[in-house]
């Protein structure tokens, strides 16, 4: 479909053939017909491979759908209906145009033909407008195919802690308990507000002070320890309380980083936290505690019989060399960092403190908690046991984003997703990056016909590439009017 | 321009009408109006899924008869295009025929390993 040169036409302008009119009828067609109709025939086959190559994936989604309707019912929420149907019609419109463009080139309406082109053309850089803007909002909260599905947002727009917990900014601290399909808190270092610690009766009792201290070094740089206990040397030096002061949170608190009310603490756990003679201490490290740093935490030796309130769960030691990531690694030593790399018990305990005023803690400050009464709803545990000083570390701690109560319940109602949901936008990101990557292709080809109807090419004998290239275009709107209700106004 | 008529009966190929055209356009529009609308109303997930595959069909229909002047263009190119059609339905019912025979997971996970192609799965020890 390239135009012809003009010179062999122009050489043979009169050559007994009976081609007049439009130059770039070509020397080997009988006629202007001739012509049209080898392109015509040309254009339906190629039409019929479309077809074929997309309807792969049209197998791939029902197959799928057939199987694992529930997935389908779930993942269709993070589609935009609105863009969606946007979409369609822009296509339409598009189609409407570009079969007027048709039209207008078989009557030999330039002006006509020149103003269906730019419609049609228009509407298919509108179409890959809004195809950006889903395409940008999905990878950036991670709804994404296959296993890297994985939302930092719910579809209602909620903010979610990802199994990668690296969104941006600071999410929520909900992960689904698979067993009983509902909202638990996620790990204590990374998060860990409970909405039931707003209620009365259940928020700790905690003094939080933050101190300065500093690790006693030999000559040589290392660390002195304790000749007795082999506990490194450690001398704390000022000492400030940290006031209860953060206020009460909810998802679109734009107050949350007021620094005048930073830094602050409150209680992060569920009801098991901050029970009497138990100490936390959360540790910042230099450059980390503005809001984003990564988390991580200090324990003292004693921290193997202690794992269990870290997070809820016992440790083996296996598992605790698997974390271990600072110096001294394969004995358990005071103030070793220790990355928390998966914690997802609910009944987690810590206290989260709060550094908005996004100043930097310098590289030994400690964070102690010492709470004194336990939450009303929880038993008394045995307190004999519970004398040791434990000492957590964190070096950021987040502004965390509790969900109120009125989200938990919607996320409960919506239910956690059902496994391999990603699978819906692996078949999503096919069959909609295929299509596509039909109209960026649909761009080209009709900047191309633009500027041939610009410069009067085609003429009521010459409008074939006009005819075919608006075929195209509708095939390829015929494919979005059964992606639109496939993907979604799924019921 | 004044020998549009001209070119109506006797031009390259058949030339559709702006009433034809618009109509079609307008006709797409309304349809899909109509199958958002439809699928706030609950007729149950069966049910919800065919009307909502009966009005694309419609929708192609149009697209296809009109937009791209199948209904007045040779037989042969409508033959090409059903063919098309057909042999992506034998492609869709011979898989689904054949679907019973898949394994549920199609992810691999730690926790729910795909099952051994043959025997049972090994017992955790």
């Amino acid at each position: 479909m390239t135009p012809p040169s003009e010179q062999p036409h122009a050489a043979h302008g009169d050559d007994g053939h009976g081609h007049t009119g439009s130059p770039f009828i070509q020397h080997h067609y009988d006629d202007a017909q001739h012509q049209f109709d080898a392109g015509k025939l040309g254009i339906w086959i190629f039409l019929a491979q479309e077809v074929l190559f997309f309807s792969a994936l049209f197998v791939a989604y029902i197959l799928y759908r057939f199987h694992h309707p529930e997935i389908y019912s779930y993942a269709h929420k993070y589609l935009d209906v609105n863009m969606g149907a946007i979409n369609t019609a822009v296509l339409i419109f598009s189609s409407l145009t570009a079969a007027w463009a048709v039209r207008a080139a078989q009557l030999g309406q330039r002006k006509l033909l020149i103003a269906c082109l730019a419609g049609t053309l228009l509407c298919a850089l509108t179409f890959l407008g809004v195809k950006y803007v889903e395409y940008s909002h999905k990878i950036h909260e991670h709804i994404l195919f296959g296993a890297r599905f994985d939302p930092c947002v719910s579809s209602g727009g909620i903010p979610l802690l990802t199994k990668n917990n690296e969104c941006p900014g600071h999410k929520s601290s909900i992960l689904w308990d698979a067993e009983s399909a509902k909202p638990v808190q996620g790990c204590f270092a990374d998060v860990g507000v409970d909405t039931d610690l707003r209620k009365p009766g259940v928020q700790a009792d905690c003094e939080v002070s933050e101190t300065t201290i500093e690790i006693k070094k030999d000559a040589a740089g290392n660390i002195e320890k304790d000749k007795k206990t082999g506990k490194w040397v450690i001398e704390p030096k000022a000492s400030k309380p940290i006031p209860k002061a953060c206020p009460p949170l909810s998802l679109h608190d734009e107050h949350r980083h007021d620094a005048s009310n930073y830094p602050c603490w409150r209680a992060a756990a569920q009801p098991a936290v901050c029970r009497p003679g138990w100490f936390y201490t959360l540790r910042c490290t230099a450059g980390s505690c503005a809001p984003g740093g990564k988390a991580s935490f200090v324990t003292s030796d004693s921290f193997k019989d202690r794992a269990e309130c870290i997070d809820g769960r016992s440790t083996k030691d296996k598992e605790l060399k698997n974390v271990v990531k600072g110096e001294e690694d394969k004995k358990v030593s005071p103030l070793t960092t220790y990355e928390i790399s998966d914690c997802t018990r609910s009944d987690q305990v810590g206290i989260i403190v709060e550094y908005g005023d996004h100043e930097e803690r310098p590289e030994e400050v400690i964070v102690t908690a010492t709470c004194k009464a336990p939450p009303k709803a929880v038993a008394t545990p045995n307190l004999s046991d519970l004398d040791t000083e434990l000492v957590l570390g964190k070096k950021a701690i987040d502004p965390q984003t509790p969900v109120t109560t009125h989200d938990a319940h919607e996320l409960e109602a919506m239910g956690p997703p059902p496994d391999n949901t990603g699978m819906f936008f692996t078949i999503y990101f096919a069959m909609t990056g295929l299509h596509g990557i039909h109209v960026l292709f649909g761009v080209f080809v009709f900047i191309w016909l633009l500027i041939r109807a610009i410069k009067g090419q085609f003429t009521p004998d010459y409008f074939g590439p006009v005819d075919f290239a608006a075929l195209y275009w509708h095939i390829v709107d015929l494919i979005w009017i059964f992606l639109f209700p496939l993907l979604y106004l799924i019921h | 321009m004044a020998s549009s008529e001209h070119h109506d009966e006797h031009g390259i190929s058949h030339v559709a009408s702006v009433k034809v055209l618009v109509g079609t356009g307008g006709a797409l529009l309304m349809l899909t109006l109509v199958t958002v609308l439809a699928t706030r109303v609950d007729f149950g997930a069966n049910i919800n899924l065919a009307v909502a595959m009966a009005i694309a069909v419609v929708k192609a229909t149009l697209v296809i008869l009109f937009f791209m002047h199948l209904k007045y263009d040779k037989l042969f190119h409508s033959v090409i295009f059903v063919s098309a059609l057909l042999a992506a339905a034998l492609f869709v019912g011979f898989t689904l025929m054949d679907s019973g025979q898949y394994q549920e997971t199609n992810i691999w996970h730690p926790d729910s390993p795909p099952l051994a192609p043959f025997g049972p799965r090994p017992t955790s020890g």
